[in-house]
Parts: structure tokens; C-alpha cells; sequence
């Protein structure tokens, strides 16, 4: 894990929320990492499964979260990923960054980040890769 | 099995009456551990369920775990089948070559089974998309972007009568579905296309998974609450006993329990209270035990290690016919034999996915020495997407191979008597056990789900491998040794991207030219029957042969029975 402590790096911690769009069942990968960002020190909110975007951008904004974070394995990620940036950014949510994990080709990445994702995490990542990258990454104003 | 404390007067012993387990200690002592203790044992050597692996098995070991040949083991066929559910196994009926198979819309869908069926495919169970599994049809909201995705999408008769359009149902062994919270239509969709392809229910087999309870802590396509959910899946295996005895209407699943965390040992305890909440239901409406537990298949499920798998099937066999015989007062050898289906699985990983042909052959190698019944295998790419052609085509193939070459079903339970994998079985069953005496404890299925335990299980797990995983512990090559080098992009198989237009013109067809009163009338009757508490096949069958959708019947259940919430904790 980084050096720098998430408690301490700003005034607030680190909130993530998580979420699972669509009809994909598959939630393990999401509370695995649910659970390893909160004893990273982070504040995790997780959604359950089956929610829509629309859903989804309203609990991030309510939960005035950092991240989001969605898990994708059911292959609608090229849909859902960019409606759920659009629909962020609609709503002035713009500083909701966007991490995604899950089952993901790798060639559809450079699509997704241009889409506005912020990071791809593929299966096999660890957890603290994950935590380092938001650690890293978050605002710090 | 009870474990009996070892006699201390009657030694395990060698022909020379030498002390084997005395002159085990003594080996470890003099010969092996000061190899191992030169840094040699190169990792923990525990199991993902947790039993430790000695350096050498040995009678000794057997005789630790009371073993005792004819009370443990006896012979295939016979009570309690832990050699095999069947005398000759594969012997004489090589295990079922199986194809779990499906994307895009019915019509492009029919031309991969063809294919799978040309190349020697025995049977197929039809992967639905994930709105039909939901009990969305492909027009709804919530389908958005996924019809057609992970399966091939259902709506009404006319897809499943297009999808095996030039596949009569008995040209092949079995054919099915999963259908897990939808198990009274896709039993009724099933039993309208015989009718359709005019071919009597006794002359084909249907296999249905219909266990909708692990969904609500494993796979997520759970729509009603439980009770209800698991009484309709109930009502499918109900109608089966009277109408198609030959069909297989319930495949009771430790195979996602196992894959979201719960280890193969618990996910097998919560599988078994699973099948008993299902076996109670039927027996409560007056069928016997003898009637009812023939239509129950099991799903076992361990991808991690090899020796666990084997002893897992054959503890399993052994723990379901002790279930049946002295709980349940079975007394026809085909309720006391468990019948396995398993789908082959390893450590698939995203990284050179071509290793994954591998991975899942060693792990459906022992599901095969186990003694399986019908044997499914993952495509390779199946860690990034649907499986394309070539992929499930190599399964089919790693599958015939398994089943042809290299002798591996020449005798029946190859690896019996291995003081291994019998000390491993003995072990895996007290597990088991432990398992079931928890949820016992707990208050059985519905309570695993409704309290939370399940999905504590689950997460604790999960968590914990993805640490072996992190920590190295669990050594998994391209990922955490080995890595690939340099980095190769996988690529995933796409669906046609016309299929899921197709899907909805032909659904507002369908729609536009059924009978509409008819219909209607259908629907009003599957309502009345699930308000009245009977049996709803015969009103969805008769839904079904209207062209009512699954969503327009599955909307009568949600408005019915209510929907279930998912949980938010983790």
C-alpha cells in the first residue's frame, strides 16, 4: 500500500461508492473490493445488484462520493459505462470520477476511457493496486 | 461417516506386522522433514477449504479416519455409492458430452447448436440472456443493452421453436436450461416445443437447473422473494413426477455457492439444505421420496484443487445417500443415488487465455475421476467474454478426448482406495457435515438467505482468496508468478450486433399476430393459480402455447409475490 495515509491526505476521506449496473449478478468481485477499500480507511457505500444508471448517479450524489465504482461482467459495459458519465456529468457531477472492473476485453479500454472512465481494473488486480490508484489519484481540494 | 477413535490394541499393519503408522512417524522424522526443513516445502500446502495436505498418506491415515471399506465405499451402484451412482459408470455409459451454449437471438443461436451437435455435442443446455433469466422480455427498460448478451434471448414459444428449428428434441440426450427464477416457463416452453415438434414428452429429456435459492447468495437472478421463488420451482419437479418422470427438472447447485466464496465444502452443506428445503415442499404435498429425489440432480463445484474435487463427489454421493436412506426413509437405489452434473472450471485467468484449455481440463479430468454424470467444460475465453465458436469447440473436443483417450474411464473410481483421497473424502464429508449442522443450527435454506449467513460466508471467502491470490499463497501462473510478458491484449467474442433488432421485430410479430383473448385468458389463469396456491405449470404451459411472453408472466408473479431486495452489505 502507498505511504501516504488516506486519513490524512485531506480533510475527509476517501468516498467510493459501489455499484453494480444492468442485470449482472455477479457481485463478489464488487464487495471484495468494497470490503478492501474500507479497511484501506476509505468510506464505501455499495448499491446491490441490479440497479439502473439513473440509480446509480443519484446515490453517488447524494452520498457526495469521490468514485464511483462499477462492475460489469454481463458485457454492457460499452453501453452503460459512457450513459453513466453522461449522465453524471448532466447532473453537475462532473469531479465523480468513474473506475470500472469486472469482465472487460482489453481492447475495449481505449473506448472506455475515452468514454470517460478513469481506470480500467481487469480481473486479476489486487486490491491494493486499486486502493493505490485512488489514493493517487483523489482531489486533494 | 463417524470418525472412531483408532484401537489402540489392533495397529494398522503390514504383512510383516510392523506398525505403519510408528514407522510413518518414524520417516518423517529421520528422512523427510529434514529435507523440508532445508526450506524445500515451497508453500503452505492448504487447500482453499482449508485442509492441511501431508507430505505422505499412508493405512495409517485410514485407519485415523475409521475407514471401512464396505461401510464407506461398497460397490458402484450400490448403497452408498460412493464408487458411483451407477454399476458400470463410464465404463459402459461414458459420461454425457455437454455443451452449455447460447448468444444473440434465437436464429443465429440455432446455427452454433447445429455446429456443437455436428461434432458430437449430447447435449445442450440452452444460456439465456440475462433479461430472460430476469423475467424481462427483450422490449423492457431494464433489457437495455444486454438482450442477447450473455445468452440467447427468450421471449416467447416462437424463439424456442426457431432455436431448434432441424433439432428434434430427442435427436440429442437431453436438452435444457438453467432458468432459476423462471423454471415453470422454461419447463413449459420446453414441453410446448415437443408438442410443437410433435414428439411425446417420454421420447426426450429435459434437464432444468430451477434452483432458484442459490441466487439470492450466489448468482443474482433472483426476481421474487424466496418462499414463493422456491415453491415455484417446487411446482416444475411436482408436474415432472406425474407428467414426464424421464425429465430432470431440478439441478441443485454447489457450483456458484463454491465459485462466490463459499468453498466447496460449505458451498455443497448449503447446496444440500437447498435440495432438502425443495424435497420438503414436494413431500409436504403428499409425493413420496422415492418419486420425488430421482428428478434431483446435484451441480458439485471445486476449481482449486484437484484431489479436493474428486473427494467431493464421492463424499457428496455418500452424504446424499445416507440423506435419503435415513433421513428421508428412501428405500429405490434411484433415490439414494446422487447424480452429478458439473461443468469443468480451473483458475481461468484473462492473460493468455490459451492456458485456460489446460486449467479446465485438469479440473474436468477430476470431476471425471470422480464419477460425474453429465460433464460440461468452459470455453477458455470465457474469463473475457461469450465463448466463440473455436472455444466451444476445443471444449467439445478436450471433452472427447477426456472421454476416449489416455484410459481414464477404462475402471470405475480410478483413485478408490488411494489412502489420499480416501482419508480427503472422509475429511470433505465431515466438513460437509459440520456444514449442514450449522445451517441446521440456523434454521435450514430460507433462514441461510434471509439472515444474512450465506452472504457473510460468501464475502468472508471471497475475501480470503483474493488475499491468497494477493499474497502469492495461492499460486496462479501469468498472475501472481510468471507474468506475461509483454502484455498481449485479449480480444472477445461479439455478437451479431443485428440480433437484438431481430430479437424485438420478431417479439412485436409475435405479439401483434397470437390469439389476444386467448392469451389474456392464459395470463388471468396463471394469476388465479398462483393466488390459490396450485400447481402453475398447466396454466404457464397453456400461457406458454398462447405466446404469452416471460416477462408478461413473470409481471403476474412480481405483482403477485412481491420482488426481493437486494441486500447493500458486503
Amino acid at each position: 500500500m502507498s505511504a501516504i495515509n488516506p486519513m490524512q491526505a485531506r480533510n475527509r476521506k476517501i468516498r467510493v461508492l459501489m455499484a453494480k449496473v444492468g442485470l449482472d449478478g455477479h457481485d463478489v468481485g464488487a464487495r471484495v473490493v468494497a470490503r478492501g477499500l474500507l479497511d484501506a480507511g476509505m468510506e464505501v457505500i455499495y448499491t446491490g445488484l441490479r440497479r439502473t444508471t439513473e440509480e446509480t448517479v443519484r446515490a453517488a450524489i447524494e452520498e457526495d462520493v469521490d468514485w464511483v465504482g462499477v462492475s460489469i461482467l454481463s458485457g454492457a459495459h460499452r453501453t452503460l459505462l459512457p450513459k453513466l458519465r453522461r449522465l453524471l456529468d448532466e447532473q453537475g457531477a462532473s469531479d465523480i470520477r468513474i473506475i470500472a472492473g469486472g469482465v472487460i476485453p482489453q481492447e475495449d479500454i481505449a473506448e472506455l476511457l475515452a468514454g470517460g472512465v478513469s481506470r480500467v481494473f481487469l480481473s486479476g488486480t489486487s486490491v491494493s493496486e486499486i486502493v493505490d490508484y485512488l489514493i493517487a489519484e483523489t482531489r486533494h481540494d | 461417516m463417524n470418525i472412531k477413535p483408532r484401537d489402540p490394541f489392533a495397529p494398522a499393519t503390514d504383512q510383516n506386522g510392523a506398525d505403519i503408522a510408528t514407522q510413518a512417524e518414524r520417516w518423517k522424522a529421520e528422512r523427510f522433514t529434514p529435507q523440508a526443513d532445508a526450506g524445500r516445502e515451497a508453500k503452505s500446502f492448504v487447500t482453499d477449504v482449508g485442509i492441511q495436505i501431508k507430505p505422505l498418506y499412508t493405512p495409517a491415515d485410514l485407519d485415523c479416519v475409521g475407514f471401512d471399506y464396505l461401510e464407506d465405499l461398497g460397490f458402484p451402484g450400490e448403497f452408498p455409492f460412493t464408487r458411483g451412482d451407477r454399476a458400470g459408470m463410464n465404463r459402459t455409459d461414458p459420461f454425457v458430452i455437454s455443451a452449455y451454449s447460447g448468444f444473440g437471438d434465437a436464429e443465429i443461436c440455432n446455427g452454433r447448436f447445429r455446429k456443437l451437435i455436428d461434432i458430437g455435442t449430447e447435449q445442450i443446455l440452452v444460456a439465456l440472456d440475462l433479461p430472460t433469466q430476469c423475467g424481462y422480455d427483450s422490449d423492457h427498460e431494464m433489457a437495455t443493452a444486454e438482450v442477447g448478451n450473455v445468452g440467447v434471448a427468450i421471449d416467447t414459444l416462437a424463439d424456442i421453436e426457431l432455436l431448434f428449428d432441424g433439432i428434434p428434441a430427442d435427436s440429442i440426450k437431453r436438452i435444457g436450461t438453467l432458468g432459476n427464477s423462471i423454471g415453470p416457463i422454461v419447463l413449459a416452453l420446453y414441453a410446448a416445443l415437443g408438442e410443437r415438434q410433435g414428439i411425446g414428452w417420454d421420447r426426450y429429456t429435459v434437464n432444468l437447473q430451477n434452483d432458484p435459492l442459490k441466487e439470492y447468495i450466489a448468482r443474482g437472478t433472483q426476481i421474487l422473494p424466496p418462499a414463493p421463488a422456491a415453491k415455484l420451482a417446487a411446482d416444475a419437479v411436482e408436474w415432472c413426477a406425474a407428467h414426464a418422470p424421464n425429465w430432470s427438472p431440478m439441478t441443485v447447485c454447489v457450483n456458484h455457492i463454491n465459485a462466490g466464496g463459499a468453498g466447496s465444502s460449505m458451498g455443497t452443506a448449503i447446496a444440500l439444505a437447498n435440495a432438502q428445503h425443495y424435497i420438503d415442499l414436494l413431500l409436504a404435498r403428499g409425493l413420496t421420496i422415492d418419486a420425488v429425489a430421482p428428478l434431483l440432480h446435484m451441480f458439485p463445484d471445486e476449481r482449486h484443487d484437484f484431489f479436493i474435487s474428486v473427494a467431493n463427489l464421492r463424499a457428496l454421493r455418500r452424504i446424499w445417500a445416507r440423506m435419503m436412506k435415513e433421513t428421508y426413509g428412501a428405500t429405490t437405489a434411484a433415490a439414494m443415488a446422487c447424480r452429478t452434473t458439473v461443468y469443468g472450471h480451473g483458475q481461468e485467468a484473462l492473460a493468455e487465455p490459451l492456458n485456460n484449455i489446460a486449467r479446465t481440463a485438469f479440473g474436468t479430468l477430476a470431476y471425471v475421476l470422480g464419477g460425474a454424470s453429465y460433464v460440461y467444460l468452459a470455453g477458455y475465453d470465457e474469463a473475457v467474454s461469450t465463448p466463440n465458436e473455436e472455444s466451444a469447440r476445443v471444449a467439445l473436443r478436450t471433452l472427447q478426448i477426456l472421454a476416449n483417450e489416455h484410459g481414464f474411464r477404462d475402471t470405475i473410481d480410478p483413485l478408490g482406495g488411494s489412502y489420499y483421497v480416501e482419508t480427503l473424502t472422509a475429511e470433505v464429508e465431515q466438513q460437509i457435515r459440520a456444514g449442514m449442522a450449522e445451517i441446521e443450527r440456523i434454521g435450514g435454506a430460507l433462514p441461510v438467505i434471509e439472515t444474512g449467513y450465506g452472504r457473510r460466508v460468501m464475502t468472508e471467502g471471497a475475501v480470503r482468496r483474493q488475499r491468497a491470490i494477493d499474497s502469492g499463497a495461492r499460486p496462479w501462473v501469468t498472475v501472481n508468478m510468471h507474468p506475461q510478458k509483454p502484455d498481449v491484449p485479449n480480444s472477445a467474442f461479439r455478437g451479431d450486433k443485428t440480433a437484438a433488432d431481430r430479437q424485438l421485430a420478431r417479439l412485436a410479430r409475435v405479439k401483434a399476430d397470437r390469439d389476444g383473448k386467448r392469451c389474456a385468458t392464459a395470463l388471468a389463469e396463471v394469476d388465479r393459480a398462483s393466488a390459490e396456491d396450485r400447481n402453475v405449470v398447466p396454466a404457464v404451459l397453456e400461457a406458454v402455447r398462447a405466446h404469452a411472453t416471460v416477462g408478461e408472466i413473470v409481471e403476474i408473479w412480481r405483482r403477485r409475490f412481491g420482488t426481493f431486495v437486494p441486500s447493500t452489505d458486503f
